[in-house]
């Protein structure tokens, strides 16, 4: 008995450890400044710079047809969306009017591309808390089936430079339609079978209930978006409150929980977005109108005129803005990212202050960052 | 604790769901491919390998120096070196060389190409022990008259104008009007490409040619007629290097000419 008080009075020192950055579930290079007490972590410090590959610096000293191909490694798991944010804010300069079919091909392939995005998270997260056999690679296998789509039209897996400063790339043919249909309608059944797996597991409840509560209040403050913020009870949904291409006229609801929302509520409104995204694209297929694909011919020396523009995507880490200034010459004079990875990023102090190490990639994999967007 | 205990049972049940279904995936088809056996199916407009295509029908080559792809590419891996003829005050090109490992594979250089020479093949297994064998030059860059016709084919560009000067005949006829128009008149590149090709080339190349645009439907056979056309490339870049130097005394090259 006496050894049990000794223990509790027991005073330790804080420990700074570092974690990362070749961790294997920071996802890439992200370097944590642990400062913990006992098991428990005091602050946390997030250091960055380690992907740093001045992607504004080059879009600066690029043509825009050259950084077209570019910007879709500052998020490499979801290509579709920078460029779009950057052919939104160009066109905005330019006053080009994108075609409607283009419009309809954009939503499409964007929301593949977000499908694509959050089956990755899902495959990687459930490593990140200790799922090394079996499940990992069941999300990979449908976002193989879409990455062969993409590849068809774009060209490439994951580099697509499908999108284009007015329009986008390539038509696809008939066949592609069918095949996506085929997708379309398998895919519920893949996601159920995902549900019934992970999410009424008791261990996966354990590691992530109540785990990483992150209020309204915190999130308003760093600037959440996406998911994050949505599964805290906040509708930020960019395709509805500022509502962009032809997201009007489509129907679907903003994803929220009407609490403060923990790991749990994260993965859930993940698995709900696909849901949604499935029932958008299928809304695409049927309205999808017949008509040219490019505004204005795209052309190696191209043209913006001088101005400033700002436009911005709901990708699927969350509010992806793109902020251009042109002098109207052949390259750009400043280009801007706001990158949601790097705002939810910020948050992640106040989520592990208190929680157990063993915690950390549990809550830090819920917010779904990725490191060459935090860096860019 | 009888919460505890439905607790517990509920968890039991949540695991068992969970696991029959893993267990499911045992008796379904497995969706991995054997790779190395069983050639990927790449969609047409893939961005592989850069190479340059020659014309189907008579086997001129393509490019014609206007370095456009040059400017275009981000990486600036492309190198392409020309000077004018002094007899047709035209471009010629000298030489074509790509760095594959800077590359990026960004397919800019195919969009902006005006003949269409540029393209990106199906091609992805590039590996190779050291750096300078990724930067590939004119004789490893080019295809046969073949492996041109299969890609023409397959992503559905429009086939290059016939010259006026010459007949246009189908492919199997191509080589040998080729040889009876050209011997003096045109000493660039595309020329004696073309009429090294009769010799090298002519007796196999007919029967895959043929039979390329019949199987290029079913995707499967792809990568075989890939195989096929491979070992073909290098007899033929080998011909042309041979004469690319007029200089060289060799006989084979030469003959046709004298």
């Amino acid at each position: 008995m006496a050894t049990e008080i000794q223990e509790i009075d027991l005073k330790t020192d804080e420990m700074i450890i570092n974690m990362g950055p070749q961790h294997p579930a920071t996802h890439g290079v992200l370097r944590l400044l642990l400062t913990l007490d006992g098991e428990t972590v005091k602050h946390v410090e997030p250091v960055l710079g380690h992907l740093h590959r001045a992607q504004e610096w080059q879009g600066q000293n690029r043509t825009w047809f050259q950084y077209q191909a570019l910007i879709d490694r500052v998020d490499y798991l979801s290509g579709m969306f920078t460029s779009w944010a950057m052919a939104r804010s160009c066109e905005q300069i330019d006053g080009t009017v994108v075609p409607p079919r283009a419009e309809y091909l954009r939503v499409m392939v964007s929301e593949m591309n977000r499908i694509t995005s959050h089956l990755l998270w899902l495959g990687t997260y459930l490593i990140d808390l200790g799922a090394m056999f079996g499940f990992p690679f069941y999300p990979f296998r449908e976002r193989e089936k879409l990455f062969d789509l993409f590849e068809e039209i774009a060209g490439q897996r994951m580099m697509f430079n499908y999108i284009r400063i007015g329009g986008v790339l390539r038509d696809p043919k008939p066949e592609w339609f069918d095949k996506l249909k085929r997708f379309l309608d398998e895919f519920p059944d893949r996601i159920d079978e995902y549900e019934t797996i992970v999410t009424q597991n008791p261990i996966f409840l354990k590691r992530t209930k109540g785990v990483g509560i992150l209020t309204q209040a915190v999130a308003k403050d760093y600037g959440v978006t996406g998911p994050c913020i949505r599964s805290s009870g906040i509708p930020l949904d960019l395709r509805r409150t500022k509502p962009y291409s032809v997201y009007p006229e489509l129907k679907f609801d903003v994803i929220t929980f009407d609490k403060e929302g923990d790991t749990w509520d994260r993965y859930m409104a993940r698995i709900l977005e696909m849901r949604q995204s499935i029932e958008i694209i299928r809304q695409c297929i049927d309205k999808l109108p017949s008509g040219d694909i490019m505004g204005k011919k795209q052309m190696a020396g191209m043209r913006i005129k001088a101005g400033e523009g700002f436009a911005a995507v709901e990708s699927p880490r969350g509010i992806l803005g793109c902020y251009v200034i042109s002098g109207g010459g052949e390259k750009a004079l400043r280009f801007r990212w706001r990158n949601p990875s790097f705002c939810n990023l910020s948050v992640l102090h106040e989520l592990l202050k208190g929680c157990p190490l063993s915690d950390i990639m549990a809550i830090f994999g819920s917010i779904d960052v990725i490191l060459p967007d935090v860096d860019r | 604790m009888a919460n505890l205990i439905s607790r517990a049972f509920g968890g039991l049940n949540e695991v068992r769901r969970g696991l029959a279904t893993v267990f499911k995936h045992t008796f379904r088809e497995p969706i991995t491919k054997n790779y190395p056996d069983e050639m990927p199916d790449l969609a047409p407009h893939f961005r592989g390998r850069l190479a340059l295509t020659v014309n189907p029908e008579t086997g001129d080559h393509l490019c014609i120096s206007c370095k456009q792809c040059e400017r275009v590419c981000p990486d600036k891996c492309i190198e392409i070196t020309s000077h004018k003829s002094p007899e047709t005050n035209k471009l010629e090109l000298i030489d074509f060389k790509i760095d594959h490992g800077l590359c990026m594979f960004c397919g800019l250089c195919t969009e902006v190409c005006p003949t269409l020479c540029i393209i990106n093949t199906n091609d992805f297994e590039m590996a190779d022990y050291s750096r300078e064998s990724l930067i590939y030059d004119l004789k490893k860059l080019t295809l046969s008259q073949d492996e041109s016709a299969f890609y023409f084919d397959r992503k559905e560009m429009p086939l290059p104008k016939p010259k006026p000067a010459k007949p246009a005949p189908a492919a199997a006829g191509a080589a040998p009007a080729a040889v009876a128009a050209k011997p003096a008149a045109v000493p660039s590149v595309a020329a004696p490409g073309a009429d090294a090709k009769p010799e090298t080339e002519a007796p196999e190349a007919k029967a895959p040619a043929d039979s390329k645009t019949v199987e290029v439907k079913k995707p499967e056979v792809k990568a075989e007629v890939k195989e096929e056309s491979k070992p073909e490339a290098k007899p033929e870049a080998k011909a042309e290097t041979k004469t690319d130097e007029p200089k060289a005394d060799e006989p084979k090259a030469d003959e046709p000419k004298a």
